[in-house]
């Protein structure tokens, strides 16, 4: 803060102030939701379900014939 | 007392009632929280194309919406835009100033940016027959370190001199500058609706930014060091940092604290670029010690290991389809894994 000249730190203080009034979500509510969102989504997120890189675009689908 | 003491110390108040505040609503914490959660798996990725085309290190790379297409920059003063899929070089753009630090490719494909030590956000036409050069946004005093698109008309820019800002590409002129950081702002990342921006900067802090009104709407404390990567989570409700203190950290936007660290005591070296996977559940960190650590984001733990490429990893990207994850590094080579 000691680089901030008057109105800088005028306007730091009057963010802070601002920061302060957020309405904060418990963590008992905030975190299961969290969880709740990628345990859906862990279906679809090919790293976690081998199904959906069954079609790897960097997978050759096709084995080589020999002519 | 002098008015300038008077205000120091009321932002220290506050500030220690911003932490009673966070305090007072953390009922829980992620291990109890997600303890009933199973553990992911070993992740064990194999390198599908090393892309060779670069002459010099790589800083920068991002995504196309269309999941194939791709930028990278490197300090050899080209961005290159390349087929993921072939491996092959679609354009080559070169850069007036070899010392780029970002680039971006905008939702549309239409337009790619780049930016760096000259203090400049360029931004170029991909679909002119010849590429051009459609704005320089010149304003910036210090280095550009992130660049990304909201639209074709509308770009947000990190910056070495303290500040973000949103610029309009049609004027080329800043339309609102976001004030508050005290150190070289290092990253930015969208939220998923568009309406808010998260930066990280040197002065160790993490910030939230309602785009519109330009208010900086919360600081996320806990890294002892220079925040280099920083991702919103696919929900929005959460992001990711990454910090040369050798961690990452997630912090939940609604309980507005940290609700964990990813840190090992073997790892010793700052995490220079960060990506999640499709629903947020791994973390893709790439560190100075040449590595790609894979976290479980809701364990904390490391579950993979990405070797391979010979310097720093400076940059990492998972497509918006989640279907791969892309490293660049210095050693001038881009991997796709999956």
């Amino acid at each position: 803060m000691d680089e901030l000249d008057e109105t800088q730190l005028k306007n730091h203080v009057d963010s802070l102030k601002q920061q302060l009034q957020f309405n904060r979500e418990k963590t008992s509510v905030a975190i299961p939701e969290l969880t709740k969102w990628i345990e859906e989504k862990i279906n679809e997120d090919p790293f976690l379900n081998p199904d959906v890189l069954k079609d790897n675009p960097w997978v050759e689908s096709s084995k080589c014939v020999i002519i | 007392m002098g008015e300038m003491e008077q205000m120091k110390k009321e932002a220290e108040a506050l500030k220690t009632q911003i932490e009673a505040a966070r305090k007072a609503v953390h009922d829980t914490d992620m291990a109890s929280a997600a303890s009933g959660v199973a553990p992911a798996p070993r992740v064990q990725l194999k390198t599908r194309r090393n892309l060779k085309g670069h002459l010099a290190k790589i800083y920068a790379m991002h995504w196309s919406t269309d999941n194939r297409l791709m930028v990278s920059a490197s300090q050899d003063g080209k961005l290159l835009i390349w087929d993921s899929h072939s491996g092959n070089k679609v354009n080559a753009v070169p850069l007036k100033s070899s010392w780029v630090m970002t680039c971006a490719y905008a939702p549309s494909g239409n337009l790619v940016a780049s930016g760096g030590l000259d203090n400049m956000c360029t931004v170029y036409n991909l679909k002119t027959p010849v590429i051009k050069t459609v704005k320089e946004l010149d304003a910036h005093t210090g280095y550009l370190s992130c660049a990304r698109f909201l639209s074709d008309t509308e770009v947000l820019t990190a910056s070495g001199d303290t500040t973000c800002a949103l610029w309009d590409l049609e004027t080329g002129k800043q339309k609102t500058v976001f004030l508050n950081h005290v150190g070289d702002c290092m990253c930015l990342s969208l939220s998923p609706d568009m309406n808010s921006f998260v930066s990280g900067a040197c002065d160790s802090l993490a910030k939230l930014w309602d785009i519109r009104d330009g208010q900086c709407k919360q600081t996320f404390l806990g890294h002892t060091s220079d925040i280099n990567a920083i991702s919103f989570y696919p929900g929005g409700n959460a992001i990711i940092t990454g910090s040369d203190d050798c961690t990452c950290k997630m912090y939940d936007l609604r309980a507005d604290q940290e609700l964990i660290t990813y840190q090992d005591a073997a790892l010793n070296s700052g995490v220079t670029s960060l990506a999640l996977s499709m629903s947020g559940r791994l973390i893709f960190a790439g560190y100075d010690d040449f590595n790609c650590n894979i976290w479980d984001s809701l364990k904390g733990e490391k579950v993979g290991v990405l070797s391979g490429h010979d310097n720093r990893v400076s940059c990492t990207g998972v497509p918006p389809d989640g279907m791969c994850v892309c490293t660049g590094s210095w050693d001038s080579f881009l991997k796709i894994w999956n």
